[in-house]
């Protein structure tokens, strides 16, 4: 299949920082694509470049064969209702209420609905995950996995067929973290095109399609899950078993568990 | 030596050009304002109220106080040569073409040109101004725009607003002095009011305007991770506010007597 975003040749220096140095790759559409790597090795930042919400100093970014930064400002439009994008820190509009965080979306992208429809929308949308209760609170009255969630929300209030995301389980309780591992599964289980930065070895198993592995910057691995998985390169086995060993909580080798298949 | 002073003019000239490339991209925003679906007027309509509306009190104070200072100290010294009449000449020029789109826009610059710079600078340090974009929002149309004709449209008729109190409180201060028939009083004033000097007024609120958010909105932006960056951008708002004002103010009045 052709890829539905492709990164070629990136580079990107931030604050005199080399975060990415001549990354190229590229994301299948309807395929989930997980990247990995150690703290700081520029996943977050290329995961932003793939969005088109930070140029790189050097390489194209391709959003279904076109260059994301050269796009018309429709076109750009266009890209952006097809593309929803979670935050690691969850990043809601602190001075809007969490039922205007899900409407601004809708009011840009289906400004032709009447605005009873779209309100409908968002509260359909809050009333899945049970948050309808917490319509008119402000993001600061939230907790972290509510906020999370939210991101998560109004990333899919769109119905987006691409979403970006940014470590959605890091730093929220276990209970949390199975309501954005089960809202995810759906959304694979519709085809939904994912690319996830995470460092959740189970929501990994549950979702990872395609493996890409960072180290210092660069691309190492990416491929197949099943094949980078598998790598013989020690760098990429090291960085593997260290980055989810950090996190996982458990004792069973992390290797195996991403071998399972569902949660 | 020579290479530390050529990156210093290096890095100052890519400043400046990335400045004036900000302000181009924001005067085309400005421009297509009106002809985009917007979601941003709801933004203009909270910004006139908190940067017009709620600074009506201080600048009600602060405008009686100088008009009032400004009747005392001339009724004291004028006399002295024999310069009675020229009052209200003085009064007009300080207050309507000197004092009140300046102190206005310093008002203005200390009350939301600082707020503006900050909330920004927390946008972006939390990756608002991202999330923005990532829903399809430009961040220049609908976060600049609105503040930049918010604050530029506040401080127009808060220069007038604070016109009209100078002159009202001159009045009250003058009953205490030397009373003078309401209608008398204005008519002289009226009468010694030329059209310039008001276009002088509306052109230097405007300018001042422009300048106090472009500058506020710009250092906002300039933020790029740390919170410890969003006090200094507030600063830098202010200062820098204050000296474009007086520039433009001085440049403004120049061309005004030539």
């Amino acid at each position: 299949m052709d890829p539905i975003v492709s990164l070629e040749n990136i580079r990107l220096t931030l604050g005199g920082f080399e975060a990415l140095r001549d990354i190229s790759v590229s994301f299948t559409e309807g395929r989930s694509t997980v990247i990995m790597g150690p703290s700081g090795c520029g996943k977050s930042t290329l995961l932003k470049v793939a969005a088109g919400l930070v140029p790189p100093d050097d390489g194209q970014v391709r959003f279904h064969g076109r260059d994301v930064f050269q796009m018309s400002e429709r076109a750009l439009l266009a890209m952006r209702r097809h593309c929803g994008f979670v935050f690691q820190d969850g990043a809601l509009w602190e001075n809007k209420t969490l039922f205007e965080n899900l409407a601004l979306p809708l009011q840009v992208h289906f400004s032709h609905l009447p605005e009873a429809e779209r309100n409908r929308r968002v509260v359909r949308t809050l009333e899945r995950v049970g948050m309808e209760g917490s319509a008119g609170d402000r993001p600061a009255a939230l907790s972290g996995g509510v906020k999370k969630i939210a991101s998560l929300l109004r990333a899919l209030v769109t119905e987006p067929g691409l979403l970006f995301m940014d470590e959605p389980t890091l730093s929220i309780d276990h209970a949390m973290s199975e309501h954005i591992h089960r809202i995810i599964h759906d959304l694979k289980a519709r085809g939904t095109t994912i690319i996830a930065v995470t460092h959740d070895a189970q929501l990994t198993s549950v979702l990872a399609d395609d493996l890409v592995v960072m180290d210092a910057g660069r691309v190492i691995a990416a491929g197949p899950f099943d094949e980078v998985k598998r790598s013989r390169v020690a760098r990429v086995r090291a960085i593997l078993s260290e980055v989810l060993k950090d996190i996982a909580s458990y004792d069973t080798d992390l290797l195996e568990l991403l071998d399972t298949d569902a949660p | 030596m020579v290479a530390a002073l050529g990156r210093w003019a290096n890095s100052k000239a890519r400043d400046y050009a990335y400045a004036l490339g900000f302000f181009l991209l924001v005067l085309k925003e400005v421009a297509l304002f009106l002809r985009r679906r917007q979601v941003a007027f709801h933004v203009l309509v909270l910004q006139i109220l908190f940067t017009g509306v709620e600074a009506l009190s201080v600048i009600s104070l602060i405008a009686l106080s100088i008009g009032a200072v400004i009747i005392v100290e001339g009724s004291t010294v004028l006399p002295r040569f024999g310069q009675t009449s020229l009052l209200h000449s003085i009064l007009i020029v300080v207050i309507t073409r000197e004092l009140g789109p300046i102190l206005t826009a310093f008002i203005i610059i200390a009350r939301s040109g600082t707020a503006i710079a900050t909330e920004l600078g927390n946008m972006v340090v939390s990756h608002e101004v991202e999330a923005y974009l990532a829903v399809g929002i430009n961040p220049i149309s609908y976060l600049v725009v609105p503040r930049v004709l918010g604050v530029t449209i506040s401080v127009m008729a808060l220069t007038v607003y604070f016109n009209l109190f100078g002159l009202a409180g001159s009045f009250i201060v003058a009953q205490l002095i030397h009373p003078v028939p309401f209608l008398e009083y204005f008519a002289t004033l009226m009468r010694t009011l030329q059209p310039r000097d008001i276009l002088s007024s509306v052109l230097k609120s405007f300018v001042f305007g422009v300048i106090t958010s472009v500058v506020a909105t710009f250092h906002g932006f300039k933020v790029s991770a740390s919170v410890t960056e969003i006090p200094r951008a507030a600063i830098k708002a202010v200062g820098q506010g204050f000296v474009l004002c007086f520039l433009a103010d001085a440049v403004i009045t120049l061309v005004y007597y030539l």
